[in-house]
C-alpha cells in the first residue's frame, strides 16, 4: 500500500489578504527541506501531500518535514482504494488491542455514495465488530483516531495519529536579522526562534585566532548548519577581534574587558547587519546568567547600537530552559563540546558586574575605537551553509 | 617539525613499491602463481623489517594496520587475568587500552609513575610487579618527551620477578629512529610504518616465535591465521623500503639529529623556554614549555609562519584534559604542562629548518610573551 504524508499549515490561515504570500514561502521552505530526497509535493485546498517516495526515506522525511516552521501537524496516512471493504482493512493497522477509538471522516470526493457521518457510522460499526467487545467508541476523548479522507478517483487516505510539526510562521515572511552565534548554548536557541516566527536569520561570529583554534570554528560552523535546517539555509560571518582584546587588555583595567569587548562586538554587529540590510540583530542573552548579562551590561551594550532593534528572545528564559530547546531542535550536543568560542586567557578574574556607564567610556577613550573596528572588518570572512 | 606526529612519506621507497599497484595487485591469498609470489614478497618484508631489530630465528612479524592495532592485539590478547603494569607516560593506544581493561573486567590495570626525565620509575614499576600479573607493557620511546626506556633491562627484571609475565613494548617512536636488538625477554613490539616515511594504515606486531598469538581479526587466516584480512601488500613493500633505507643511515642520523637538537635548543630564548627533554632521550623529539602562555596559540602563532609543530597540550578548555598527563606525571605544574610545545625531527631535517624554527619560536615567544603582560 502506498504511503502519503498529509501537511497542515498552523497560522498562515489567520492571514488575510496576504495568505499568498505566506503560502508561497511555506511551500517555497517544504520544497528546499525535501530536496535531496525523490518525493512529490502536491498542493490541495489547506493542506500538502507528499508522494511518491521511497518507503524506506519514510522517517527522513518525516523528520526534515518537522523543522519547516508554518507546519502545525503532519500524519503518515495509506492511500487504499475507497469501496468500505478496503478502507477497513486499512484500519485494522492503526487500531489498537484494546481501549477507545473514534473515526473521523471527510470527503473530497462530493460524488462518493456515502457522506462523512455515514462513513464513520459504518467504519466504526466494522471495527466494533472487529474488536470483539474489547474496542469501543468514545467521541470525546478517545484513546486512538482513526482518520478516513476520500479522494477523488475512488482513492482514500486512512491514517491515525497527527505528529505535531514545528508550528510557528514560515521562514521568509518576517524579515531578516543578524544572529550574534558564540558556539554556546544559548545563540542557536535564540536563532531557532526569531526563525520560528518567519525570520530570516544570518549569523555573526566572533572569534580570536589563535587565541582559539580551529576546531572552535569548525563548531560554530556545525551549529550554524544545524540552525540552517530551521532557517532554510544561512550564512555565516565570521570577524577576528583579537587585535581589540589585546589593545583592551593593553590599555584599559582588567574589570572591563567583558564590557568593552561586548560594544566592540555590538558596533560591528550593527555595521554589518546594515551592510547585509538585516533589520535587527539577534543575541541569546538572558538576564543575569553572566556578568555581562546584567541590566547594566545589556545598557552598556545596547548603548552603542544606533539604528536596529536588539532582540533576545531568551531574556526571560532560565538556563535549563533553554538547554531544553537546544536539546529539542538538536544543537545541544554540539553547543557543549569543548572548545573555546571566545578567548578566555584575557577573562579577568572579577569582571565589572554593574559597569557605569561614564567609567565605561572612560576606559574606552583610552582605545582607538574606529580604527579597531575597520581593522576588525577587513578579517570578515563569509560562508555559505 | 612535527614528525614525531607523522612524517613525509618516501618517495623512493613509493616508486620502488609502485608496480604493487600497477602491475602485481593480485591478492596475496590466491591460489595461482601470482598469488603465490606475493606471499613470497610479503615473507620478504617480514625479514627485511625485522632483521635489523630481532633475531628471525627468536622473533616473527605480523601484519596490522597501524600501531594502535598492534598495541591492542598485544593487550587484549594477554592481559586477561590478575592485573597488568603499564606506565604513566604511554600514548593512548596503550593508555586508553589498559582503562579498558579494568571496564572489560578483564584484569585490573596499574599504572607506573614517571621519572623527571619522562622515563618509567622501574623500581616503582617493579613493586606493582607481584605474582598475579599477567602483562607488563613499557614504551620504548616515549612520544610527548622522547624519554627512552631500556626495555631489554626492565624486562629482564620483570620476568626475574614473575617469569610468567608477558612483556610488551610500545616501539612506536622507537623503530628506524634509535639503535638497538630486542632481547629475548621481550615478547611483544609494536611498530609502525608512518613514523618513519611510510604510509598510514600499516602497522606490525613483532612478538616471540614461541609465543602462541590468538587471533585478533578473525576471518580468512592471514598472517598465519594472526590477523584476518587482505595484506596491504604496496603498504607493506614501501614500509619494507623504507626501513631499508632508514636503517642503512640510522646511526649516522641518529648522530646528527642529536646535534640538531642541541642546536636548536641552544638557540631558544631561555627567558621564555625552559626544556622538558632530557639530552639522553630520542634526539628526535624536543619538549620544551613556555611557562606562563599557552602552548596551544604558540602553535596557531606557529602555523601562521608556516612552521608545524606538536603541543603538549589537548584542543580543549576542559581542565582536567588540557594538560598532558605525561607531562604532569614529570612531576611539572600546571602552568608548566599548558605551554608545552614539541619539536619532532626526522632525517630529512635540514640545518636550515632548525634555524628557521629556532628563529620562530623566539619570534612568536616573544611576542606573545609581551601581548600577554
Amino acid at each position: 500500500m502506498k504511503r502519503v504524508i498529509i501537511i497542515r499549515y498552523s497560522e498562515i490561515f489567520l492571514k488575510g489578504k496576504n495568505r499568498g504570500f505566506f503560502e508561497r514561502a511555506f511551500e517555497n521552505n517544504l520544497r528546499r527541506a525535501l530536496e535531496g530526497v525523490e518525493a512529490e509535493l502536491v498542493k490541495q485546498i489547506g493542506r500538502y501531500l507528499v508522494q511518491n517516495f521511497d518507503e524506506n526515506e519514510l522517517e527522513e522525511i518525516v523528520e526534515k518535514l518537522k523543522k519547516v516552521f508554518g507546519l502545525h501537524t503532519l500524519s503518515v496516512a495509506y492511500e487504499t482504494d475507497s469501496d468500505m471493504e478496503s478502507i477497513f482493512e486499512t484500519a485494522k493497522l492503526f487500531c489498537r488491542s484494546e481501549g477507545t477509538f473514534k473515526v473521523e471522516s471527510h470527503r473530497g470526493d462530493k460524488q462518493y455514495p456515502l457522506t462523512s457521518v455515514e462513513i464513520s457510522r459504518k467504519l466504526g460499526g466494522m471495527i466494533l465488530e472487529y474488536g470483539k467487545g474489547k474496542l469501543k467508541v468514545d467521541v470525546h476523548n478517545p484513546d486512538f483516531r482513526i482518520q478516513v479522507d476520500i479522494r477523488e478517483r475512488g482513492k482514500a487516505l486512512v491514517f491515525g495519529e497527527f505528529i505535531e510539526g514545528a508550528n510557528g510562521m514560515p521562514v521568509g515572511t518576517a524579515g531578516k536579522g543578524l544572529l550574534l552565534l558564540s558556539g554556546g548554548i544559548d545563540s542557536p536557541v535564540a536563532g531557532h526562534m526569531m526563525a520560528k516566527r518567519g525570520m530570516n536569520v544570518e549569523c555573526l561570529h566572533f572569534h580570536s585566532y589563535p587565541y582559539t583554534n580551529i576546531q572552535a570554528k569548525e563548531k560554530v560552523v556545525d551549529l550554524a548548519k544545524i540552525l540552517s535546517e530551521y532557517t532554510c539555509g544561512t550564512t555565516l560571518y565570521t570577524v577576528k577581534v583579537t587585535h581589540i582584546q589585546e589593545s583592551i587588555h593593553e590599555k584599559c583595567k582588567p574589570q572591563y574587558m567583558v564590557t568593552l569587548l561586548r560594544r566592540f562586538m555590538y558596533r560591528i554587529a550593527e555595521r554589518q547587519a546594515l551592510r547585509i540590510k538585516a533589520q535587527c540583530l539577534i543575541t541569546g542573552e538572558s538576564l543575569g546568567q553572566v556578568a555581562s548579562q546584567t541590566i547594566e551590561g545589556m545598557t552598556s551594550s545596547n548603548s552603542v547600537v544606533e539604528k536596529l532593534p536588539v532582540l533576545r528572545p531568551l531574556v526571560g528564559f532560565d538556563k535549563n530552559e533553554i538547554i531544553e530547546r537546544s536539546v529539542k531542535m538538536g544543537a545541544y550536543e554540539t553547543s557543549i563540546l569543548p572548545f573555546e568560542d571566545c578567548c578566555t586567557v584575557f577573562l579577568p578574574d572579577f569582571p565589572a558586574i554593574r559597569p557605569k556607564l561614564e567609567d565605561i567610556l572612560r576606559e574606552e577613550a583610552k582605545l582607538d575605537v574606529e580604527g579597531l573596528i575597520a581593522e576588525a572588518f577587513e578579517s570578515v570572512e563569509k560562508i555559505e551553509i | 617539525m612535527d614528525n614525531a606526529a607523522t612524517t613525509k612519506p618516501s618517495l623512493t621507497a613509493f616508486e620502488r613499491a609502485r608496480e604493487y599497484v600497477t602491475e602485481y595487485y593480485f591478492n596475496p591469498s590466491g591460489m595461482y602463481r601470482e598469488g603465490f609470489a606475493l606471499q613470497g614478497e610479503l615473507k620478504k618484508a617480514r625479514s627485511a623489517l625485522l632483521s635489523p631489530i630481532a633475531s628471525e630465528t627468536a622473533f616473527e612479524l605480523v601484519f596490522t594496520s597501524c600501531g594502535t592495532e598492534a598495541d591492542n592485539q598485544a593487550i587484549f590478547s594477554f592481559a586477561r587475568r590478575g592485573n597488568a603494569v603499564t606506565t604513566e607516560g604511554e600514548h593512548s593506544a596503550v593508555f586508553a587500552s589498559f582503562t579498558e581493561l579494568k571496564n572489560r573486567g578483564l584484569a585490573e590495570p596499574r599504572f607506573a609513575p614517571l621519572n623527571a626525565d619522562g622515563s618509567v620509575n622501574v623500581e616503582k614499576l617493579l613493586s606493582l610487579v607481584d605474582e598475579k600479573t599477567s602483562f607488563v607493557s613499557v614504551m620504548h620511546v616515549n612520544n610527548e618527551i622522547g624519554a627512552i626506556n631500556d626495555i631489554n633491562e626492565i624486562a629482564k627484571r620483570v620476568k626475574q620477578k614473575n617469569p610468567r609475565v608477558i612483556f610488551h613494548s610500545d616501539g612506536v617512536q622507537a623503530y628506524g629512529k634509535i639503535p638497538f636488538k630486542l632481547a629475548k625477554e621481550v615478547d611483544l613490539y609494536s611498530i609502525s610504518a608512518h613514523k618513519i616515511g611510510g604510509l598510514k594504515g600499516v602497522g606490525a606486531l613483532i612478538k616471540r616465535k614461541s609465543l602462541v598469538l590468538p587471533a585478533f581479526v578473525i576471518g580468512g587466516g592471514q598472517e598465519m591465521g594472526r590477523r584476518s584480512g587482505t595484506e596491504n601488500v604496496f603498504g607493506i613493500k614501501q614500509f619494507e623500503y623504507v626501513a631499508e633505507e632508514k636503517f642503512k643511515t640510522l646511526k649516522a642520523d641518529y648522530a646528527r639529529i642529536k646535534e640538531y637538537r642541541e642546536k636548536l635548543w641552544a638557540g631558544l630564548d631561555k627567558g621564555v623556554y625552559t626544556r622538558l627533554s632530557s639530552e639522553n632521550g630520542t634526539p628526535y623529539i624536543l619538549s620544551v614549555a613556555a611557562s606562563g602562555l599557552r602552548g596551544e596559540i604558540l602553535l596557531h602563532m606557529a602555523d601562521d609562519k608556516g612552521l608545524i609543530i606538536g603541543t603538549g597540550s589537548a584542543c580543549s578548555s576542559n581542565s582536567k584534559n588540557r594538560y598532558s598527563k605525561v607531562v604532569l606525571a614529570c612531576g611539572h605544574d600546571e602552568k608548566t604542562a599548558d605551554g608545552v610545545l614539541r619539536i619532532s625531527f626526522s632525517p630529512q631535517t635540514t640545518e636550515e629548518e632548525v634555524a628557521q624554527t629556532t628563529e620562530i619560536l623566539n619570534e612568536i615567544g616573544l611576542d606573545l610573551s609581551r601581548r600577554m603582560k
